[in-house]
Parts: structure tokens; C-alpha cells; sequence
């Protein structure tokens, strides 16, 4: 195998098997055992000890813990300036550049939304890959194979949802039925919303994810995946985070400034597609999640 | 305002203080969402709208939710259909 092709080998060394440069096998040494392993019944008491020991300190430990940290936070609080005094350390010459120059060097009306998606939207960049690769390491842990046999709690999870379809909770029907229209039209208000309000991707993809939980919970997954099967959610799920990307990324190639074009700037600049594409990323993560934590798969 | 604001944040203290408590984990976790609402609803009163939004659908919502789930699948959910 070692004599193959360099893609061959490539291959081997990626999956672990085989060291490239002196070409020796991997061997995994089993760690001795000691023969000095204490009997089960000397390892329960001695274990038994510690929990007394452990139980004894725990509350004492927990109190003092928790008033050093409220003492602190008091004091903290204390310390800090009146809301919304005039002589307070955040009105400087930075916060008044901000409110009056968002809308010229961004094109956001709103100078929270243009702070969040322009000048730090380097910041929000990492964050909405922070929730991709959040959703991809569930996915990892708790999404099961195709071809692994079902364990006990897979099949109780079956019965389950057989049971459900066979006798739908009504209650929780009707006030879906009545509610999900509202709920999704509320999200896309404040997705494209964003830049003029406040809102933004953040908020309107949490309220889009909650959307769509509520219709998986009240019609099952079955009648959601008709319209948003597994490939539709990874598709809009990469497809948020690449569009994100480049958008970005057409900013920080200009100069953050060069995009403010008339047309773009009557759009509302790049804010309302950046707004968007964090809107879909943080849906799918929402609604990735419970997909996962409910039934092990999207 | 002001009296509201007071009775909100006398009702954060109280559910932060009763969370962790309660025997059942049900319970705590619906005095958790009940801690985030209340929160949510200082926010908007804080003149933070997008906060309130996001407190509201990921504090009272989505996390709530999750906790449920978890609650589920370890069996620790009394009323539920357990096989």
C-alpha cells in the first residue's frame, strides 16, 4: 500500500493509518495494569468516605461561592454611573461619530443594526460560525447512522411518534394552526426590518426557528420535512453562512466603504442580505437543535 | 414605569432565588422561562427592543425546550409516557 499513488498515500495518512515519512504502522500501546487495584469492597468504602466528605463541604462551599460572587456583582453594580446621565463615560466622541455618520458610511438607517453588521461585522461573522459549527458538533454526537441498529430508546422514540399521529394533541393543533401564520410573519418583519428598526438577523431568525419548532411539535417532523427535508436544511443552512462570507468579504475588499453606491445605499446598503443570511444561519440553528435533541436526526 | 420596573426586577430576584430549590427539574425549568420573560420584558422596558425579541424566543422559548427534551429523554418528566 505504501508503494500507491501520492493520493493513495495522502489518503492513509489522513485516516491515521500509517505514518508517511518513515512509513511505520501506528500501534497503540494498552496501559499496564497495575496489579495494586484496591477489591471492590475496599474501592466502595473508600469511595463512600469521600461522598460524606464531599456532601459535608458541598453546601458550605456553595454559599460562599455564591455570596463572593453577589457581593461582587452588588459592588458593581453600585459603582456604576446613573443610566443615562450626561457626563457618563460612554458619551464620547466614538457614540456621537457612530449616530451620526451609520448611515452615510453604511447605508443602515439604524445604528445598531449598522454597528452590528458593518463596523463589527467581523465579530458577528465569527458568531454565525460559531452557531454552524455548534449545530455541526450536535450533529456529530447525537445524530445517528443509517445503518446502526435501533436501541431501546429509538424505538420507544418510534412508538411515540406513532402514537402522537395516531391521537394529535388538539389543543396544541388548533393554537398552532392559529399562531404559526403570526409567528413567521413576525419573523420576516423583523429579518427585513433589520436595518431601518430594531431586529435584525439575530432576533428574527430566533423567532423563525421558534416558528418552525412549534409546527414540528404540533404536525410532526414528517409534515414539516415535506417542505424542509434534511438536503433543504443544509443547503439553506451553508448557503446563509457562505453568503455571509462573501458579502463580507466584498467589504473588507473595498475598504468597508466602497459598496455605498446610490442603489445600494437606498437598499439599506449591504445590511438587509448580511441581515438575511445571519437570519437563516441562526434559524437553522435553532431548529437544528431540536430536530437533534428530539429524534436524533434532521 | 418606574413601580414596574421595580415589581420586574423583585420578580427576577424571587424566581432566581426559587429556581434551583425545587425538587423536580420540571418545575425549575418553568421558573427559568418564567425568569427569562420577565427579564425579556425589563429589556423592552430598557429601551432594547431586539433584546427583548431575542430574550423572549431563545431564553423563554428555545432554551425552555431544550431543557424539556433533555428532561424527556432522561426519564426525569413525571406525566409522560414512559415505555
Amino acid at each position: 500500500m505504501s508503494e500507491g499513488t501520492w493520493r493513495e498515500r495522502l489518503r492513509v495518512w489522513v485516516d491515521g493509518e500509517r505514518e508517511p515519512r518513515d512509513r511505520t504502522l501506528f500501534v497503540m500501546e494498552s496501559p499496564q495494569r497495575t496489579s495494586s487495584l484496591p477489591t471492590p469492597e475496599e474501592h466502595e468504602v473508600r469511595e463512600r468516605h469521600r461522598l460524606r466528605k464531599f456532601l459535608n463541604w458541598y453546601p458550605a462551599a456553595a454559599v460562599i461561592i455564591c455570596a463572593a460572587l453577589v457581593a461582587v456583582l452588588l459592588a458593581a453594580v453600585v459603582r456604576m454611573p446613573a443610566f443615562g446621565e450626561a457626563d457618563n463615560p460612554i458619551n464620547n466622541e466614538v457614540s456621537r461619530h457612530y449616530l451620526a455618520r451609520t448611515e452615510e458610511e453604511t447605508g443602515a438607517s439604524n445604528a445598531v443594526t449598522g454597528m452590528i453588521l458593518s463596523y463589527r461585522g467581523f465579530d458577528t461573522l465569527g458568531e454565525s460560525c460559531v452557531l454552524f459549527l455548534a449545530v455541526a458538533s450536535v450533529t456529530l454526537l447525537l445524530r445517528r447512522e443509517d445503518g446502526e441498529p435501533e436501541d431501546a430508546a429509538q424505538r420507544r422514540l418510534r412508538r411515540e411518534d406513532a402514537l402522537q399521529r395516531e391521537h394529535p394533541d388538539v389543543i396544541l393543533q388548533q393554537s398552532a394552526r392559529l399562531l404559526i401564520p403570526f409567528i413567521l410573519l413576525f419573523a420576516l418583519y423583523v429579518l427585513l426590518n433589520g436595518e431601518s428598526s430594531p431586529g435584525g438577523g439575530f432576533s428574527g431568525g430566533t423567532v423563525l426557528g421558534g416558528g418552525l419548532i412549534l409546527y414540528a411539535a404540533a404536525f410532526g417532523f414528517e409534515r414539516l420535512g415535506r417542505f424542509f427535508s434534511r438536503r433543504a436544511y443544509s443547503a439553506v443552512r451553508t448557503f446563509g453562512l457562505l453568503l455571509y462570507t462573501f458579502l463580507y468579504g466584498c467589504y473588507i475588499v473595498t475598504g468597508a466603504n466602497g459598496l455605498t453606491s446610490e442603489a445600494l445605499t437606498r437598499m439599506g446598503g449591504l445590511s438587509l442580505p448580511i441581515d438575511l443570511a445571519v437570519g437563516l444561519v441562526v434559524a437553522c440553528t435553532v431548529y437544528g437543535f431540536y430536530a437533534l435533541f428530539a429524534r436524533g436526526e434532521i | 414605569m418606574i413601580a414596574l420596573e421595580y415589581f420586574l426586577l423583585a420578580g427576577l430576584l424571587v424566581c432566581a432565588a426559587a429556581a434551583p430549590l425545587f425538587r423536580r427539574l420540571l418545575v425549575t425549568v418553568i421558573v427559568y422561562t418564567a425568569f427569562s420573560l420577565l427579564l425579556a420584558i425589563l429589556w423592552a422596558l430598557l429601551q432594547s427592543p431586539d433584546l427583548a425579541i431575542t430574550e423572549a424566543a431563545v431564553g423563554a422559548g428555545v432554551s425552555g425546550i431544550l431543557y424539556f427534551l433533555t428532561l424527556r429523554n432522561i426519564h426525569a418528566m413525571k406525566g409522560t409516557h414512559d415505555v
